[in-house]
């Protein structure tokens, strides 16, 4: 009789963090399917989702602790103990600890527990911490944060059940992998129109009603031409304007002074507007006004001043942003622009969607019904993978405003626990005032001011990675991207130990790969490695782990707890805020812990506050424990279903003992559903505003006014100018003034601005193949064979000019040296650009995979045609190549040339890099 | 189609075979002489075993041979079926006229044995042709080509081995070898005929119509389910460059036909018979290989539109 | 039994109706099909080469990407290959060992893979390429319209449909009784002009395809308005004139 049970838990085979149903028979994995019950994926499963039951088997899985015997690279191992691991560790720490703990990088990938890793480095006292946001969509994340205090960037999502025009841009699969594609059905079945804007149609650009052949890097001149067109035709939503943005509010209208450009204030800092009835200036949050949107006013102190919108309407009425100016650099014909400008108008506001819900505003004003404009919007790489990608997700938040299509039926609407007040102004915390102590607040913060900045003495970077210095002030995640080069830079000097976990850095998550793996094994002239040390944790035989001097190996995610907090990135969606636990399901058999636990173990053995007590006690047992017990602020912790002792309450309470079995109850996760009246406004929507503050989302339930006009980006703009006491480095100067415009704009992505298009007269981009996840798909059998390597793809009219057929080999030359790989023609793509399934190709003896795979013969990674620099200008050090506001990674900015291989090339990619498997000594003593 | 070996060989040689059987039936149908008993003797023993071998090869087709035995009970609808229990019949059929043989030739019993051991040879190769000619997506197959092709290539090749035991038992055969040839002449126009037909007939779908959209919609494959080979790639998607194939059916018609046709008509005008007719049945033997080869590799299946190659 | 029963009046026709206007390509139907099937009753769908050189294995379902129509006006179609339960299954007609049947109860199609002896001809037969070989066990196999869960007591009644229909998160696939015209899936069929895939081969699949649509919004074509060299237009300013409320 075989024993049969059943377990829910959450997936993670993506960051999607989907419910599961898993079913065991004696112990092994026999199906895992969707929870139904779940408020993520509501039963439905994806490809990935479904193969996990082959990645519990995969061979790649790491079996034991491991300490590097040969040289860094070659993957020589010795395999040691955990009690050997962990001292290994702890003394290390605890020694740079002692001197100056910001010599501890640590660098976090994938993972779903930056509320505990960001707080065990402030603990530490690192001001070098960072997740992998920088490499997604920070730029993204930070405009919107900045605009409409949430974002696309799982901080948002459409009203599926609403809309009637949907516009994508840039989207191939996003985080919400399945949220997605269930509304994309939902849209489907009643009927809504889908537009997508996309260099490539594939996935979601293939069920388009309407695709959008955009050339990369155009989207905010699309957009800006868009506002054009509804702003020539007068379709505006100015009520909404004025009650919910600051577009009433006057910019001060004093050039060369040090406030031109901020918004006007009384004496009681409340932002001004003009009465047009009273013919007054009045504070622009008081009722009962006709405020002006436009004309230019006289302050009480002389100065004139301007609406907001006035500035706004001006520079997009200009003939620049014409659809006849932008048709041809966008790739798409001015009528069409023109049309979709009428479509989106035609929505908006003919066919406005009127919910019979009554709500009461921040105001107190009743509403008797919720009116909506159902234009939904949702963005993602194709708009962030770009060094203007800032500016551009800004060019479609102020679009939406203009429309009145933020948070309304039909709409884009915030996720629970957003919205999020605008700036939030939490800066990044900093360094304490003796070596130990921790950082004055999260490592990562948001900048509103250059006060805010962290900055030495010569006003340069002080972070490793120059996030939150002039080079990228609004780095709210870091710049992960840069940290291997930077480190290298940088020396032993200022980083001794760079703690990479769940981050593939050695391969995909780097541009230029060679180069990476060049850094991380350099040593000076003693042969004392640049980087002294690094410790890798990662569950799989990874391209990185080769490169660890230490290797943590983590459990797979059907073997451990986890916690999908509010903290972090939550799974909460516009009907209420919700978060998520995952449970072991599976004895892992091998000597592998969580990295969680590990970490806490860590602390606690460091001594770290908050993990260990007054005497140096550590506090918590497992990760499973600090998820219950932990509390970040009175009442607040991990969790916030089933708080409080009986488990009543949610978002604050006393920590409950229950708390996890009632989580295994419940299916594994736990929904706030909140009522009809807060579904929608909820910037401004008295009752939602005064839950969140409740639930502990929000300080205070003040409203939350939508920043057309962004103030705070004129700051730093006036500090480029000279004003005030911290002004950029003077090679900043003009680069911090010209992107720091407080309205959108457009500028071509750096490094194509800086590329020769006779030379390199191709985009190339990548997309998320739907059923792989980055690196990590290799190593199951099931995935593999759905994509065990890549193609370059390319326009058919562009292959017959080349010359190139299909399955061909070509070479991808950029200014950062070639690649190889084969091509395949086709035509829904953009023209001038080629693409590829990213992070297919694998390093020769990698992830378990045997001689021979098709992953190291013909798979390749774009990523070694990709600079993480720009072009050096003059003497000056380059740039990185990023978003220079947000220090976003610039993965799409990249140009190249196609060149046939001609017929007698080898059946092989290049660069192909030697094969380093893992060989692994095994202690005398453990051998049986 | 993919030409698997067995299959190949179990045609080639079921055809020498139940040719040979049929020939041997008319031959004592229309009157044998006494002296012919030794060669029909042997020459039913001869086409036996080459059945035999034939059917035997045919099970290193299966993926379960022990299980062989289930292949009879579907006849009432299947070809495959109809072709194993046809197989099993003769049998008895041949090894009854071969008693009568043994008895007497010249009773009218043998007479009708042979007529029916012609005919259940005869029926056993059409059961065969059959499971090719009904199979609707393969458009080279499932023709009215097929059964009679099937028929007279196996009459032919018979022949050959036919004309081959007269000149070993008799020193000559200008009849045999006469009609042999005819045979020759039949296969060969009969081939052309076929290649003609299958050159000049329309694909039997378009790619648009196996995905459900309009029939004359252009349609290209853009990306594959799986990237390596599959059983169906494997089995259904094999294709042959024409250059290759013209090349091949110049070798079939010359190896397969001509040369066959040739020896016979040397041996029908009795000049070195008997080495012309073991060099006929070389030849056809060698040609009837590659022309079941190219039967394979000509042949198209519909299911091969969705990974993108023509049918 | 190899013959096509007649379906007795009132029999069902269960099969699956594929919506490839919602189809993103995504392949979760095609992986959770295989993973269903690897514990199923008829033994683990096998894998080969796993982690080498030519991964390969059997899947009842596999998910193609084709562009159709001519440049300027292509449409990428995601389209999902499974085997269709046809009425006129040559496929079961071929079989010598009865192996390949069709259900008079409810006309799915199944292959008895204790009987089978992998002789091919079955797969030869199907114009599709449903049928995939199992090297290791030298069998036939295919979809078999997952019968050990739609008849599945223990199954919630919702939960009583194919794993590639629970699974698809585009909800591109449908799952019901086709001889029913009242059914859900009838009436898709009905509304959106669902279509047999290669009619001319006569088999009649029971699987239906509904075709991809395109949604339009109306709207009057406007021609760029005469508007002033500078500053904002007269429409923008009339609307800036009205009296807002605040
Ligand atoms: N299955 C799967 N899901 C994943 C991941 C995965 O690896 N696999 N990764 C996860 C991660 S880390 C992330 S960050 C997200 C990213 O999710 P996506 O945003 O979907 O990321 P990409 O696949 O890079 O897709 C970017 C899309 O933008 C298009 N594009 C490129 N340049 C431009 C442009 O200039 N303009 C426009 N309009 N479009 C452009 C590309 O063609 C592509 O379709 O996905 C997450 N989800
Ligand atoms: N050319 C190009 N490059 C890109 C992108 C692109 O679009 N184009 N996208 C970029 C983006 S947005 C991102 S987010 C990065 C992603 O790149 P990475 O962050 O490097 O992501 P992965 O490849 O998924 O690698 C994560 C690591 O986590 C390990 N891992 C998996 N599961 C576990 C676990 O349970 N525990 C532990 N400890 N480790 C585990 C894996 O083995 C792997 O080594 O790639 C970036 N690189
Ligand atoms: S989208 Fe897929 S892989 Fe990601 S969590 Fe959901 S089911 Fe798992
Ligand atoms: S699961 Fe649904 S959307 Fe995905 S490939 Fe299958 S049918 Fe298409
Ligand atoms: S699709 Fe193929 S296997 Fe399925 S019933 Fe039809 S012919 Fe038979
Ligand atoms: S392979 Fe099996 S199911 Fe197919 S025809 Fe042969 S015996 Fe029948
Ligand atoms: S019905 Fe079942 S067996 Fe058939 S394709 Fe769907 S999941 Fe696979
Ligand atoms: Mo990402």
């Amino acid at each position: 009789m075989s024993a049969k049970s059943v377990a829910y838990t959450t997936c993670y085979m993506c960051a999607c963090r989907c419910g599961i149903k898993v079913h065991l028979q004696d112990g092994h994995l026999r199906y895992i399917e969707g929870n139904r019950d779940h408020p993520v994926n509501r039963g439905v499963l994806c490809a990935k989702g479904s193969a996990g039951i082959m990645t519990a088997i995969s061979p790649a899985r790491l079996r034991t602790p491991l300490k590097r015997i040969g040289p860094r690279g070659s993957g020589s191992f010795e395999a040691i103990s955990w009690d050997e691991a962990m001292r290994l560790l702890t003394e290390r720490l605890a020694a740079i600890r002692a001197g100056d703990p910001s010599r501890l990088a640590m660098f976090t990938g994938r993972d779903q527990s930056q509320s505990l890793t960001g707080h065990f480095a402030r603990m530490f006292g690192t001001i070098n911490y960072a997740a992998h946001g920088g490499f997604c969509s920070v730029n993204m994340a930070a405009a919107g944060l900045y605009s409409v205090g949430g974002a696309f960037w799982e901080f948002g999502e459409p009203d599926w059940e609403h809309a009637r025009l949907f516009l994508l841009f840039g989207v191939a699969e996003d985080h919400d992998s399945n949220p997605i594609k269930l509304g994309l059905a939902q849209l489907k079945a009643h009927g809504a129109k889908i537009v997508s804007v996309n260099p490539v149609r594939t996935g979601y650009s293939a069920i388009a009603d309407e695709f959008v052949p955009i050339t990369p890097g155009t989207d905010g001149l699309l957009v800006l031409a868009l506002i054009h067109c509804l702003l020539e035709a007068g379709h505006i939503d100015t009520e909404f304007l004025v009650r919910y943005t600051n577009a009433h509010h006057l910019v001060i209208d004093a050039p060369g002074s040090a406030e031109h450009g901020l918004i006007a204030r009384d004496a009681e800092g409340r932002e001004l507007a003009f009465d047009r009835d009273t013919a007054s200036l009045v504070p622009g949050s008081a009722t009962g006004i006709n405020p002006a949107l436009n004309g230019t006013y006289v302050l009480a102190d002389g100065r004139r001043a301007r609406p907001a919108f006035a500035l706004l309407a001006e520079r997009y009425s200009a003939a620049e942003y014409a659809p006849e100016a932008v048709a041809e650099r966008c790739g798409i014909p001015a009528a069409t622009i023109r049309r979709l400008a009428a479509e989106i108008a035609e929505v908006a506001f003919r066919q406005s969607v009127v919910l019979e819900q009554p709500w009461t505003d921040t105001n107190g004003r009743r509403h008797a019904q919720m009116v909506g404009r159902p234009v939904a919007i949702h963005a993602m790489r194709g708009i962030s993978a770009h060094s203007n990608g800032f500016h551009t997700c800004r060019a479609i938040h102020v679009l939406q405003m203009l429309l009145g299509a933020v948070d309304t039926p039909g709409s884009w609407r915030y996720k629970s626990p957003y919205p999020k007040p605008i700036p939030c102004g939490v800066p990044p915390g900093r360094p304490g005032a003796t070596p130990g102590a921790p950082l004055s607040g999260a490592p990562l913060g948001m900048p509103t001011r250059p006060e805010d900045l962290l900055l030495d003495a010569e006003g340069e970077a002080l972070r490793l990675d120059r996030a939150f210095s002039w080079e990228a002030p609004l780095a709210i995640h870091g710049l992960m991207h840069m940290v291997i080069a930077r480190a290298y830079e940088a020396g032993p000097e200022k980083i001794d130990t760079l703690f990479l976990f769940m981050a593939n850095m050695a391969w995909n998550s780097s541009m230029n790969p060679g180069e990476a793996i060049r850094m991380l094994s350099a040593s000076d002239e003693h042969g004392n490695y640049r980087i002294p040390f690094v410790v890798v944790a990662d569950a799989f035989a990874s391209e990185t782990v080769a490169y660890a001097d230490l290797v943590l190996p983590d459990t797979t995610y059907l073997e451990r707890y986890d916690c999908i907090s509010l903290l972090d990135r939550p799974i909460g969606s516009a009907h209420g805020p919700a978060d998520a636990i995952r449970v072991p399901v599976l004895d892992p058999g091998r000597d592998v812990r969580p990295f969680q636990d590990v970490l806490i173990d860590l602390a606690g053995r460091l001594g770290l506050q908050d993990f260990a007590d007054a005497q140096g006690r550590p506090l918590y047992t497992s990760y499973a424990d600090y998820i219950v017990r932990h509390q970040r602020a009175p009442g607040i912790g991990p969790l916030a279903g089933f708080r409080g002792a009986d488990g009543s309450t949610f978002g604050r309470g006393e920590p409950n003992p229950e708390q996890l079995r009632r989580y295994i109850d419940n299916g594994g996760f736990c929904v706030h559903h909140l009522p009809a009246e807060q579904l929608y406004y909820k910037y401004a929507n008295r009752a939602y505003l005064e839950g969140a503050r409740e639930m502990g989302f929000i300080g205070s339930s003040a409203p939350i006014v939508l920043q057309l006009y962004s103030e705070p980006l004129q700051r730093f703009r006036l500090a480029a100018e000279g004003h005030g006491a911290r002004v950029p480095p003077e090679r900043l100067r003009e680069r911090v003034r010209t992107y720091f415009d407080p309205l959108p704009f457009w500028y071509a992505p750096l490094e194509q601005a800086m590329s020769d298009p006779a030379r390199y007269p191709l985009h190339a981009i990548t997309q998320r193949p739907m059923a792989m996840y980055h690196s990590w798909g290799s190593h199951n059998a099931w995935l593999r064979q759905i994509l065990p390597e890549n193609r370059i793809y390319l326009h058919r009219a562009l292959a017959a000019e080349l010359g190139i057929e299909d399955e061909d080999w070509v070479w991808v030359d950029s200014r950062n040296g070639r690649v190889k790989c084969r091509a395949r023609t086709m035509t829904g793509v953009n023209r001038n650009t080629v693409w590829t399934w990213n992070a297919i190709g694998k390093r020769a003896g990698a992830w378990g995979l045997g001689r021979g795979a098709p992953e190291f013969r013909r798979g390749f990674l774009l990523n070694h045609v990709i600079s993480e620099f720009l072009p050096a200008e003059g003497a000056a050090a380059p740039h990185s190549n990023s978003d220079p506001l947000t220090g976003q990674a610039a993965w799409f900015d990249l140009t190249v040339r196609l060149e046939p291989c001609g017929p007698d090339t080898s059946d092989e990619t290049a660069p192909l890099l030697g094969a380093n498997p893992l060989r692994i000594r095994r202690a005398t003593e453990n051998t049986p | 189609m993919k030409p698997a070996a067995s299959i190949l060989l179990l045609t080639t040689l079921t055809g020498f075979a139940y040719g040979l059987l049929a020939w041997l039936g008319l031959y004592v149908a229309t009157g044998t002489p006494a002296a012919a008993r030794l060669m029909v003797l042997s020459g039913v023993g001869v086409g036996l075993v080459l059945a035999t071998l034939g059917l035997m090869a045919s099970a290193l087709h299966l993926g379960r041979k022990e299980r062989a035995w289930r292949a009879f009970s579907q006849w009432r609808s299947s070809w495959l079926s109809r072709e194993g229990v046809a197989a099993v019949l003769t049998y008895p059929i041949v090894l009854g006229f071969a008693w009568s043989e043994l008895r007497d030739p010249a009773a009218g019993l043998a007479r009708v044995l042979g007529v029916a051991a012609a005919l259940a040879s005869l029926g056993t190769v059409y059961c065969t042709s059959m499971i090719y000619a009904s199979l609707k997506p393969i458009r080279q197959w499932h023709n009215p080509h097929t059964a009679p092709d099937y028929l007279i290539y196996a009459l032919f090749s018979g022949g050959t081995l036919f004309v081959l035991l007269h000149a070993l038992a008799f020193g000559t055969g200008a009849a045999a070898a006469a009609l042999s040839a005819l045979a020759a002449l039949c296969a060969l126009i009969a081939k052309r005929i076929y290649w003609r037909h299958i050159d000049m007939q329309t694909p039997l779908a378009t790619l648009a119509s196996a995905i459900g959209l309009p029939k004359d919609t252009p349609a290209r494959p853009l990306d594959a389910p799986h990237f390596t080979e599959n059983f169906i790639l494997r089995e259904m998607g094999f294709q042959i460059a024409r250059r290759h194939a013209a090349k091949l059916r110049r070798i079939t018609l010359g190896l397969a036909f001509a040369l066959p046709l040739s020896l016979s008509v040397l041996a029908a005008f009795e000049l070195v018979p008997l080495a012309s007719s073991t060099l006929a049945v070389l030849c056809a033997a060698l040609g009837l290989l590659t022309e079941r080869w190219l039967f394979f590799a000509e042949a198209t299946h519909v299911s091969a539109l969705y990974y993108g190659r023509r049918i | 039994m190899t013959q096509v029963p007649t379906p007795a009046p009132g029999a069902r026709k269960l099969g699956l109706v594929i919506d490839l206007d919602t189809c993103v390509g995504c392949h979760a139907c095609a992986v959770n099909c295989k993973e269903w099937n690897t514990g199923g009753e008829a033994g683990i769908l096998p894998d080969y080469d796993k982690y080498g050189e030519q991964p390969d294995g059997v899947w009842f379902n596999r998910i193609h990407s084709y562009e159709s129509g001519t440049d300027g006006h292509s449409r990428t179609v995601n389209f999902p290959r499974s085997c269709l339960h046809c009425e006129n299954p040559l496929c079961v007609t071929v079989c010598p060992t009865g192996a390949s049947f069709k259900r008079a109860e409810d006309g799915i199609v199944l292959i008895d893979t204790d009987i089978c002896i992998g002789c091919k001809l079955c797969s030869w037969a199907c114009p599709y390429g449903a049928r995939e070989f199992d090297e290791d066990n030298g069998v036939m196999r295919k979809c078999t319209l997952c019968i050990d869960r739609i008849y599945d007591e223990s199954r919630p009644a919702a939960e009583r449909e194919p794993a590639c229909v629970s699974t698809c998160p585009a909800k591109a696939r449908h799952f019901g009784d086709l001889a029913d015209p009242q059914s859900k899936v009838s009436r898709l069929v009905e509304e959106r002009g669902g279509v047999d895939l290669l009619p001319e081969l006569g088999y009649r699949p029971t699987n239906k395809y509904l075709p991809p649509r395109q949604a339009q919004i109306p709207t009057t074509p406007r021609e760029a308005p005469a508007r002033p060299a500078q500053g904002i237009g007269a429409a923008l300013l009339q609307l800036l004139d009205k009296a807002l409320s605040r």
